[in-house]
Formats: structure tokens, sequence, C-alpha cells
């Protein structure tokens, strides 16, 4: 049997999370989902659109999956009791919402791309909701990655060249911060590039100010555990 | 990191299977063992919330499911069960959690929101009837969880992936081998109940009835909650499965491969396209638009307030 390392989870990912019914995969996860893609846009969001793999269209509004990917959507954590509510809240915000199904490969069957638009910028996230509350987006901004959302993390879009991961991670290492996993992935080579480093500990904003001063670094966010 | 039961006999021969896995999460995760423990106590509050409020019954959002608490909790009350104080109760509290998450009330998904009467119905009954110290029942909490995070090493836990097995299935793996715990057996005996109770979950395919989560999960989670209790009480007899722990898990993911789709949380089999099924679904579905339409002219209705009042 193989065993998938980066599936590890933690006794308090597997008793729990504290939650809204009624199903984790459905409105925990998919609100975590809908959360990530609320905290990478890093503002409130005028129109969102949540592209359904066909699986999960069939099954996602008799579990709630609707108010759930709205609710984390506008910022709403997995056990607010305004869950059940969200949508009615989303549009008194004024937030245009379009559910959409289409195949989106060879994917758990519980994938969403989720693309959120704000007043002054977009973002676009693809993941799964793949049990008991845990989440995997695999696509941010169409670039690979492997997020989970369980640990801080900082999220770097950068143009490619050589030194940029030693001198990210040399700031990292002076802040006293322990580096979990580093993954990076590019569109193309000496272009738009994206770097995602899961730290031990929380990043100051002296030390993400510092990144975002390093040459050729286009944008740099720092996510905190996704709760 | 534990990646196996076999591992985790080893390493947990003559030890207390709850500091195992503490040890080896605040290693693994960097939360500290106290932390673990304080957040588990919260949880098991909202467990015990979760039963005296779901006791009282109430519709659920779909509407095919809400007194089942409430009427077996009155029958045991005017002294008209015939099963022992535990088992009616295990079934109890299996049922008032599962009816708060039908009602989208706040659980513990235990490992998931559609099992998550399971494990608090065996673990709060068993508190209750055997006077055991509630900060047992937290440590036993993390036997669960620990169980449960290596079965995730090899197996998604989720209906959409292997079916109900990966989800009642683990739940009631999980709890027996938490009440072993509880009851003082050893670690070896924890893994026996879990694979006791796991291998006679297999197969067990997820086919909710118009996709949602209450036909049949609900009572489900009762029947399992006895049947994690029954698998402990065997294994602590002594009585141990011929197939190994590891090897359970590794049948639970090839059956799960083997399910069709339409019996692995579509609402496309089994229960939900007999003809009842069927019957519940479209009703649900009517519903569905009728409150997607009612939402647009609320939409609507919005929109022109807001030309309204610029004007």
């Amino acid at each position: 049997m193989a065993t998938r390392h980066d599936r590890k989870v933690s006794i308090l990912d597997v008793m729990g999370p504290v939650m809204v019914g009624p199903s984790s995969s459905h409105t925990a996860g998919t609100a975590r989902l809908g959360r990530v893609a609320r905290e990478i846009l890093d503002e409130d969001p005028v129109e969102v659109r949540f592209i359904l793999h066909p699986p999960l269209a069939a099954t996602y509004r008799g579990h709630g999956s609707d108010f759930a990917l709205v609710g984390g959507s506008i910022g709403l954590n997995v056990d607010d009791p305004r869950i059940p509510e969200a949508i009615r809240i989303a549009e008194q915000m004024g937030v245009e919402i379009v559910f959409t199904e289409e195949d989106l490969g060879d994917v758990h069957p519980n994938t969403v791309r989720i693309e959120i638009r704000g007043k002054s910028r977009e973002a676009e996230i693809t993941g799964s909701s793949i049990g008991g509350g845990v989440i995997e987006v695999f696509n941010l901004n169409g670039f690979q990655t492997r997020f989970k959302g369980d640990s801080p993390t900082l999220l770097l879009f950068y143009r490619d060249r050589p030194g940029m991961i030693s001198e990210v991670t040399r700031i990292i290492a002076e802040e006293g911060i322990n580096i979990a996993s580093l993954y990076c992935s590019r569109k193309q080579r000496g272009k738009d590039a994206f770097m995602q480093i899961d730290v031990d500990s929380p990043l100051g904003h002296e030390a993400l100010a510092r990144i975002c001063a390093v040459g050729d670094v286009a944008e740099a966010k720092y996510l905190d555990r996704i709760p | 990191m534990i990646e196996s039961f076999k591992q985790l006999e080893e390493l947990g021969r003559d030890r207390d299977l709850a500091d195992v896995f503490l040890e080896t999460d605040e290693q693994e995760h960097g939360i500290a063992k106290a932390d673990i423990l304080l957040a588990l106590t919260r949880r098991r509050a909202v467990m015990r919330d979760c039963v005296e409020r779901g006791k009282g019954g109430g519709l659920s959002m779909g509407k095919l499911v809400g007194d089942e608490a409430k009427k077996l909790n009155e029958a045991f009350l005017a002294g008209k069960t015939f099963l022992d104080p535990l088992t009616v109760k295990a079934e109890l509290y299996a049922l008032s959690v599962m009816g708060e998450n039908s009602r989208m009330g706040v659980i513990v998904a235990a490992p998931t929101a559609g099992a998550g009467g399971v494990v608090p119905g065996m673990l709060l009954a068993l508190e209750e009837e055997r006077n055991i110290d509630p900060e047992k029942t937290v440590r036993a909490l993390v036997v669960a969880g620990g169980i449960g995070s290596i079965i995730a090493l090899s197996a998604n836990i989720s209906g959409a992936a292997g079916g109900c097995q990966n989800e009642v299935g683990v739940a009631s793996s999980m709890g027996a081998a938490a009440v072993a715990y509880m009851m003082d057996g050893s670690t070896r005996q924890s893994i026996q109940a879990a694979a006791l109770a796991l291998k006679n979950t297999l197969g067990l395919v997820c086919d909710p009835v118009g996709g949602l989560v209450e036909v049949p999960c609900v009572k489900r989670n009762a029947l399992f909650a006895v049947h994690g209790l029954t698998a402990a009480q065997l294994a602590l007899a002594g009585v141990e499965s011929v197939i190994p722990m590891d090897e359970v898990v590794e049948a639970m993911v090839r059956i799960g491969r083997a399910l069709p789709r339409g019996l692995k949380e579509t609402a496309e089999g089994g229960l939900a396209t007999t003809a009842t099924g069927c019957a519940i679904g479209s009703r649900l579905k009517d519903e569905a638009n009728q409150r997607r339409a009612d939402r647009a002219a609320e939409r609507e209705r919005l929109a022109q307030e807001r030309k309204a009042s610029t004007h």
C-alpha cells in the first residue's frame, strides 16, 4: 500500500473541524476553498464564479455547498452560524454569484475552480475538498501549486531569474523562521514565476516588506492558516 | 511519523496510546500536546452541546428526518427500551448529533460531518454509563484522531472517494479503538478493535437520497455506533482480526476504487434511485428551483430599491 506523505493530517484535522453541517467535504472543505480565494484576492469581492466539476455539480446543492462556497468567498469561517444565510448576505453586499459546471479533468470528484473579482484585482484558484474539511489547491492564478491552507504560507509572484529562491529564503532564515516546504513553478523560463513557502511560525510585517523589496518580485502575499 | 498500524503497535507496546499520538503530532505538526488536548476538550464540549440540543429533534433542511432522537429519548425516559442503557445512549447521542448536522447546526466533523455522530455517540454514552473522567474521553478523542490520521495516509476520508465505508466505516473504526482505550485495553486491542469494526463495514456504499446527508446517514450513524461498541467488546475479550488492520485499509481503498461512481455520493444509485428515493429527489429539485426563483425576485427587488434610493 502506497503511503502518501502529502496526505499527512493532524489529529485535530481528523477530529474536526468544528463546523456548520451537513457535510465536511461539501460544507467545511468548500467553505475553506472559498475562503482561500477571498484571502488571495485580499479585498471585498464584486463577482465570484464557481465552476464545478460534474460530480460536485450533481451534489452541491443538497449538501449546502452553495452556501458554503459563497460563505467562504465573503470571508466566513467554517463554524460561522451565518453560513446558511451566506447567499443572502452576499446579495446584500452586492456580490454577483455565478455557478456553472465544467469537466475539470482527472481530478478528485469534489473539485471547483473559483474565479473571484474585486474592485481593483482578480484571482483564480482550482482545488479539491478531499474529505473531513481537508483541501488541496493545485492551481493558483494559473500557476501549479500544492496549497492546503494548514500552515502559514508565503505566496510569491515574481520574474523567473537565478538567485531568487536563495534571496527570499535568506530573509526568512534571518527572521529565525523555519521553512516546512517550498514549491516553485513558472509559466515560461525567465518569465512569470510563482513560489509557495510554507513556514512553521508566523511571518511578520517587516519580513514581508523586505521580501517585497527584493528585485523582480511582483507581489508577495502572506496567508495565515485557513481556519 | 507513524506510517502504518504495524509500526503503531511496536511504538505503542506497553505505552499509553494517547501519549504516543500526542508526541508524534507535536513533532509532525508543531502543535504542542497541551494545545491539542485543549482543542479537543472544547470539541468534546461541542459534541456534548450537540447531544443536548439534538435530543429535542426538529425538522432537517431537506425535511426527510427530524424526530428520531426525540422518539428514542422519550422511549428511553419512559422505560420502554429493551436494550441496555449504554447501547440505547450510543444510538441516541449519535442520532442527536446527526439531527443537529442535518439542520446546519454547529457540529464536530469526526472524521466527517456525515459520519459525525458515531464517535460522540460511542464515547459520550460510555463516559456517562461507566462514570469515566471526561479527561479520559478527551484522550480517547486523541486516539480516535490518531487512528484516523493513519488511515488518511492511504485513503481519502470521503464518501465521494470510496463510499460510506470511508466515512461511517472509518468513524466506527476510530471509535472502536477509542472505546478499547477508555476501557483500559492495550494498544494491540485498540488496533484490533479498529480492524474488526472497519472490516465489517467494507463495501458500504454512499447513496444519499436526494444527495442530502439525511437518508440513510442519520440512522446509519446510530447503528454503526453500536457496531463499533461490539467490535471493541470482541477485541477487549481477546478476539482478533485474521486480516491485519493495514491490509483491511488496503482492501477498503481497493473496494472504494471498484465501486461505481453512482454509489459514491452522487445520488445516482442505490437508495437514491429507488422509487421513493427518486420521488423525493425530484421534489427536492423542484423546491430548489423555487428557492432560486425566489432569490432572483429578491435580487430584482433589491436592485429596484437601490435604483429608487439613488434618484
